[in-house]
């Protein structure tokens, strides 16, 4: 150090930094308010895909009759009380109705994006139209790139569902992506070892790796991608895969979790001790009523027994996290990429609809009231309060700890984390 | 009745006797029939003739039967793939929807009572004699998306064994016929495509065949005149399709050779206009060798002359010196660079180069050396100005930052050109390091055992040159090559419901052209233009970008990156901050593209009030309102005048001929050099111009060198192969690796360890081990019903870039593919994208835990290892001699090198025990389960069993096929495990 010279500017340096204490310059800093940041700790996304009916679920309205001629537009179920005065949601939701007190329905989140679902499920993934230049990262690989994994041991994402580019981590490179498993049973793809290898073999194959991979020098790139490979086969030991191990939960639990998608729920909950940061859940099973969430023309018969196995598993995930006192450092978010009108399309059914629909937070240390925002008699339209599908982005960030200001950097090129997207502040109060 | 595939269809027999009784009654009780050729003029071929006109636009068989637009000659009655339909200068066009196909031969028959089958995708009828014998429905409309549909049955007709179930979607019709001694006229018709809606259908065929049983036969065979009909079983058919499939493939190459030969006059008056250009401009002179040393390519001795010159830069620096390369110049790129550099550079301060900090900018000089005092730069990163500190945004240096930079001035500033990175070239590659590297570059595999020994017997001194063009004329480098433009095109189909920027797949286009050596000029000519199908693989489809809100402006800062090296991303929305595109320029360019004006759209700016909330001035300025009309304008003045335009293009008014010819002029030098830049990147490592898609923001390392290589492309007629050759053929490419190197020398003194490709890790993984690239084919709408513009088949990939995005945002079991995710999964965790919403010339390489991951355990890896029967290295392991010869050979296949004596003996030590006694005697024969596959396409996919029944092959993907019975299990599973320790080898990641 020849630090003679220089002396004078390394104490402004000092003084600089000190006044402001790591906070990046933003371009916008000055003129957006500081952002309240909560305490949570894990999300857990799960993913209704098709398009939730919100007037059948979460934003209840005047019943509609299919019966009459013409159709009588409204909703498919009766509404019912819940634990919060005044806020209701529909009959099939009963069980997740005597938690609202943990529960936030956002009912006037809106968008354009309705006429194709990969579209609008990129968009609610993402939070961001699609661009020929940049290939923007999903929540679960912003919120994983910002926070990392909580134990170092496990990766920082993972998806339970299928794979594709709107889970994926865009611009923020390949490290920051998923890991993923299609169903509890199959285990998560790269890390379940093929049945027909057991420990001894496994151990027997590393053996006959091991001196393979030191044909690089130390410090070179391949000694890098071994490093890569020693943490690769780390996790692909018991440490690491007996969370996966849902036999080892009371059977009582896991029969209050429910079906298939419940049992996601309850992997998810283990993620999240285990030290997972984000956990995306798909509701993509057999199709109980033929088209899923998507209740067009004769999804609409059956579409109860979706809602019922939804309110199983959520109502049995918010009691589990609570109980193990998880739930103030858990953010579960309930997502779908658009909702559904009160009328009804010419089969019965329900088309797309994406000017109010409804998204739902619970837990996270939020400062819940049942539901937030309200819209007409129809829901069709917000009358109070609008969330924009940022805004909705920037409140999982802000309740995450993430500064919702924050830029993230594609190359060199600094990118708002959220385009422009304003935390909803009751929630963080 | 019998439940026919789709809908329950009546068998009419012409002997009223059940089903069973027939086929008992033909147990092979007459002699086999001789079916002869007939003396017709078509001599045993099948005359195939294609309708294209003549068809309403209605399902409905026409009243005049059509005239033939297009005809051709196979040797039987079964097609399952259309020539491919070739417009303006042998682009991919578009068939009318619905187009005929008529098959006809004459075809002597016994007398007898026969059996027909015929197949369709649609309507088909096919007539003897002129007499309608047999006939399929034209399929149902979908309404809707289809999704709907819902009905389709789920099982194909089953004859029992042997009996070749038919493809998914497929319509089928089996009729008996009592036929007389003779020969008789056959005539198949069949729909192609139609009409979904007022939208056209694919105009694609699914096995079309007209297959016969004859009286007395079991079997199946096609119908065909030669008396010599294929067998219509499942590997009957494989071998026939694959036959007819190579010559169609050779006659589509001569369409495309036809129709460019109209063209030959333009092109050849443009090579004219080139040679005078290069004999009316200075040559670049080849330096001469420095004394001692050698060289097999001119590249070598310009690599030698600066390589001398840079160690004479590097030789004054003191011991224990601050080091630039090292400590200065990382700082300079990530807090400096960004702003400072290039035309508008911030302040008017370049920090590129020594030259340009010495001279500094509107505050004076940035660097002084020896005095930090007076050094700008020093003043501005340590200041606590809120208005005059540097960086303007993001955290400021720390002490420890400032520290190197105070430092590096004080002594002086040493700023050599490049960092010298060895004193010393290495020595040449050994032979197999050298027959591994450049096959991987070249086709984009590994080396086979049998190329591997027959190089090393070799004795020749010229076995390299010519192993290189061998490799140069092998059609597999379109295979390899196609994956740059795939990146750098941000080629980005989707097989379904295109919305997320995609492109139509004109991956097609580009595999045809590097097959056919396009050169770079037109190739990019015919890019531009953008003409032929665009759903068909033509180059319209690159001008498709699905809900973007100015697809053109996207285009365009996809070839100015391209072609030109200038990035323009950032213009997209708003004049570039550090670089010198505007947003003007842009979408001047992008209305050439669209040959028309452009207006900018709101949602392609920036609002003028969040720009200026910060309170200091903007990083970044719109000088383009949204809502102005930019006129189609070529922005880029100072590569190519437009008067150079009238010279090459017929049409110099078209906005997009004039494009083309402006890029591609030889007097447009930046085209050449980018080119070859490209071309040297992907050989070298690094471009002589760093970063390749960004000439701004990098200064040639060898500047001679890169207008020497551009003027050999031109001089070579835009050729990329000559050029590849005068790179693998220098002794700069056949260094040997230096291991330790952590990045490309930009000096070339040796290569480093380099992460090969996805693709050509995959692709070599599977032809090392033999193992069928069995996939699915890439598409959800098996059976064609859905309109054009909402899904695409991809076909069948037998090589890694042929897979694409698999579109599953719907997020529903019965659209996985799970074969194809298998394979996906590898590639992307290696850095392949199959979703490329946006254009990328460099992929990132860096190791992270997935790739391991996923090469260790994954689906993809768990066929490769496991020895089944299909493995080629469960032949090897059944044929090996000995241990050590297995062991031997293992290597070779999948290192492409000898094992070391350690190596062998270790691995010898675990395959000894049993190596005897491993085959076993009398191996249970495999049960083949004749079980139709299931049928899960788009039209059903809603349907409760097709999410079970694609849940079961997602189960049997992860499970893989069965190992075989060949082997005692125990000794087995040692050599699967010694197989699975060399796939999951580093070395079989880096290049050698």
């Amino acid at each position: 150090m020849k630090p003679s010279l220089a002396r004078r500017h390394f104490l402004k340096m000092a003084l600089a930094a000190g006044a402001l204490p790591g906070a990046p310059r933003s371009l916008r800093a000055a003129a957006l308010p500081p952002a309240r940041l909560g305490k949570a700790e894990h999300c857990i996304f799960i993913w209704l895909g098709g398009g939730m009916a919100q007037v059948d679920t979460f934003d209840p309205k005047t019943m509609g009759n299919t019966k009459a001629k013409p159709f009588l537009a409204g909703s498919y179920y009766q509404a019912i009380d819940t634990s919060v005065p005044g806020i209701k949601v529909t009959e099939h939701l009963a069980r997740t109705a005597r938690l609202m007190e943990h529960v936030t329905v956002v009912r006037t989140v809106n968008h354009r994006v309705v006429d194709e679902h990969a579209f609008a499920t990129n968009l609610v993934h993402t939070g961001r139209m699609i661009s020929g230049n940049v290939v923007y990262p999903s929540i679960g690989s912003i919120v994983a790139q910002q926070r990392g994994a909580a134990n170092p041991e496990v990766p920082a994402y993972m998806l339970i569902g299928l794979p594709n580019v709107s889970r994926g981590p865009g611009f923020l490179g390949a490290q920051h992506g998923f890991v993923y498993l299609v169903d509890t049973n199959s285990g998560p793809a790269g890390f379940t070892r093929p049945e027909d290898v057991g420990p001894d073999r496994a151990a027997r194959r590393l053996s006959l790796l091991e001196p393979l991979q030191n044909r690089f020098p130390a410090d070179s790139i391949p000694s890098d991608y071994r490093a890569a490979q020693t943490e690769a086969l780390r996790l692909a030991g018991p440490d690491f895969m007996r969370h996966f191990q849902l036999g080892t939960e009371p059977g009582s639990l896991r029969q209050r979790y429910g079906g298939e998608f419940g049992q996601r729920c309850l992997l998810a909950r283990r993620l999240v001790q285990s030290g997972v940061r984000f956990i995306e859940v798909s509701h993509n099973l057999n199709f109980i009523n033929g088209t899923g969430w998507d209740t067009h023309n004769a999804g609409q018969l059956q579409q109860h027994v979706l809602i019922k196995e939804l309110d199983t598993a959520l109502s049995a995930l918010i009691e589990d996290l609570e109980k193990q006192r998880l739930l103030d450092k858990t953010l579960v978010v309930v997502a779908t990429e658009f909702g559904r009108p009160a009328a009804f399309d010419s089969g019965g059914g329900r088309g797309h609809q994406g000017t109010a629909f409804s998204l739902v937070l619970a837990g996270g240390g939020l400062k819940h009231s049942g539901a937030y925002g309200v819209t007409d008699e129809l829901s069709k339209t917000a009358l109070e309060n609008p969330v924009s599908i940022p805004d909705f982005h920037a409140t999982i960030h802000a309740a995450m700890g993430i500064d919702p200001h924050t830029e993230l950097l594609d190359g060199s090129r600094p990118v708002p984390i959220t385009d422009g997207g304003v935390p909803i502040a009751s929630l963080l109060a | 009745m019998i439940c026919l595939r789709n809908k329950p269809v009546a068998i009419r027999l012409s002997v009223m006797a059940p089903l069973a009784a027939i086929l008992t009654a033909w147990g092979g009780m007459m002699p086999p029939l001789e079916l002869k050729a007939t003396p017709d003029p078509m001599m045993g071929a099948v005359q195939a003739e294609i309708c294209e006109q003549g068809l309403a636009d209605k399902d409905a068989w026409p009243e005049v039967s059509p005239r033939a637009t297009e005809s051709f000659q196979i040797p039987a009655f079964g097609l399952d793939t259309l020539p491919q339909k070739y417009v303006d200068d042998g682009v991919r066009g578009t068939r009318p929807s619905p187009s005929l196909l008529r098959l006809k031969a004459t075809v002597t028959l016994p007398a007898g009572n026969h059996r027909f089958l015929i197949r369709s995708r649609s309507a088909a009828r096919l007539s003897m004699d002129g007499k309608v014998i047999a006939e399929t429905p034209f399929p149902p409309k979908n309404g809707g998306d289809g999704s709907q549909a819902g009905s389709e049955i789920l099982t194909p007709l089953d004859l029992g064994k042997g009996y070749r179930f038919a493809p998914a979607g497929e319509y089928e019709k089996i009729e008996d016929v009592a036929i007389e001694a003779g020969a008789h006229a056959f005539t198949f018709e069949v729909f192609v495509g139609g009409r979904e809606g007022n939208k056209p259908r694919r105009v694609e065929l699914g096995e079309t065949v007209v297959a016969l049983s004859s009286e007395g036969q079991a079997g199946w065979e096609l119908l065909s005149p030669s008396g010599k009909g294929a067998s219509y079983s499942d590997a009957g058919w494989e071998a026939y399709r694959s036959q007819v499939e190579s010559t169609l493939a050779q006659r589509n190459a001569s369409t495309r050779a036809a129709l460019r030969e109209k063209q030959a006059e333009i092109w050849k008056k443009r090579r004219d206009v080139a040679a005078q250009w290069l004999a009316s401009t200075p040559e670049t002179k080849v330096p001469a060798l420095p004394e001692g040393l050698t060289a097999t390519s001119p590249i070598d001795h310009f690599l030698a002359a600066k390589l001398l010159e840079i160690k004479a830069q590097n030789s004054h620096s003191a011991p224990n010196a601050v080091d630039f390369f090292r400590d200065v110049r990382p700082l300079l790129e990530s807090r400096c660079l960004d702003c400072h550099r290039g035309n508008k550079a911030k302040g008017g301060l370049q920090l590129d180069t020594l030259a340009n900090a010495l001279r500094g900018g509107d505050s004076g000089p940035a660097i002084v050396p020896g005095q930090t005092e007076t050094s700008e730069v020093i003043h501005r990163i340590t200041t606590n100005d809120a208005d005059e500190i540097m960086p303007p945004k993001g955290k400021p240096l720390t002490t420890e930052e400032s520290a190197i930079l105070t430092h590096w001035i004080q002594e002086g500033a040493s700023w050599p050109e490049l960092p010298l990175v060895r004193e010393e070239v290495t020595p040449p590659v050994e032979d197999l390091a050298f027959l591994r590297r450049v096959t991987l570059d070249t086709i984009g595999l590994i080396p086979t055992v049998d190329e591997a020994r027959s190089f090393l017997a070799d004795a020749s001194s010229d076995k390299r040159a010519r192993l290189i063009d061998r490799l140069l004329g092998d059609d597999r480098w379109a295979d390899h090559w196609i994956s740059l433009w795939l990146d750098v095109l941000a080629e980005n189909p989707n097989i379904l419901n295109p919305t997320l920027n995609n492109t139509g797949p004109f991956r097609w286009w580009l595999q045809e052209a590097l097959l056919d050596d396009l050169p770079m000029d037109r190739m990019v000519t015919q890019l531009l233009l953008q003409r032929g199908g665009d759903r068909e693989g033509g180059p319209a489809g690159f001008g498709q970008a699905s809900q973007n809100d100015s697809p053109f402006a996207a285009k365009g800062t996809v070839i100015s990156a391209a072609f030109l090296g200038v990035d323009m991303k950032c213009a997209r929305c708003h004049d570039s901050p550090s670089g010198s595109a505007k947003q003007e320029q842009l979408f001047q360019l992008g209305a050439l593209l669209a040959s028309k004006p452009l207006e900018v759209p709101k949602t392609s700016s920036v609002d003028p009030v969040k720009l200026h909330a910060g309170g200091r001035k903007p990083l970044i300025e719109v000088t383009l309102m949204p809502g102005t009309t930019v006129q189609p304008e070529w922005p880029f003045q100072e590569f190519a005048d437009p008067s150079v335009v009238a010279s090459l293009t017929a049409h110099p008014g078209d906005h997009r001929e004039r494009l083309a010819a402006l890029i591609t002029a030889p007097q447009n030098e930046r085209f050449a050099q980018v080119i070859a830049n490209r071309i040297w990147q992907r050989l070298m490592g690094r471009g002589i111009v760093d970063p390749v898609d960004n000439w701004e923001k990098g200064t040639p390392s060898h500047p001679e060198l890169l207008r020497w290589l551009g003027r050999e492309l031109v001089r070579n007629g835009y050729q990329v192969k000559p050029l590849a050759r005068l790179i693998l053929t220098s002794q700069a490419y056949q260094r040997s690796v230096d291991p330790t190197l952590r990045q490309t020398d930009p000096l070339h003194t040796a290569p480093e360890p380099r992460r090969l490709s996805a693709e050509q890790v995959v692709d070599s993984l599977f032809a090392a081990t033999g193992k069928p690239f069995r996939v699915e084919p890439v598409c959800l709408d098996l059976n064609g019903r859905r309109d054009t513009g909402n899904s695409l088949d991809l076909g069948r990939p037998h090589r890694s870039w042929m897979l694409a995005s698999l579109s599953n945002e719907r997020d529903r079991p019965s659209l996985m593919l799970p074969r194809l995710q298998a394979v996906a999964d590898v590639l992307s965790a290696l850095g392949w994208r199959g979703s490329r919403q946006d254009p990328l010339s460099v992929r990132d390489l860096a190791p992270n835990a997935l790739q391991p991951a996923i090469l260790a355990n994954g689906s993809m890896s768990g066929w490769l290892t496991r020895l089944s029967d299909d493995n080629g290295l469960t032949e090897l392991a059944l044929k090996a001699p000995t241990v050590d010869d297995l062991i031997d050979s293992l290597y070779l296949r999948l290192l492409t090198r000898q094992p070391s004596e350690a190596e062998k003996e270790r691995t010898s030590g675990y395959l000894r025990e049993g190596f005897d006694t491993r085959k076993v005697e009398h191996p249970p024969k495999p049960e083949v389960p004749h079980v139709a596959p299931a049928f899960v396409t788009w039209t059903n996919h809603l349907l409760p069993q097709s999410n079970t029944a694609k849940e079961k092959l997602a189960e049997a993907a992860r499970k893989g096929d069965p190992p075989t019975t060949k082997l005692e299990p125990d000794w087995r599973q040692r050599c699967e495990d010694v197989i699975w320790a060399l796939i999951n080898s580093p070395e079989m990641l880096y290049r050698p």
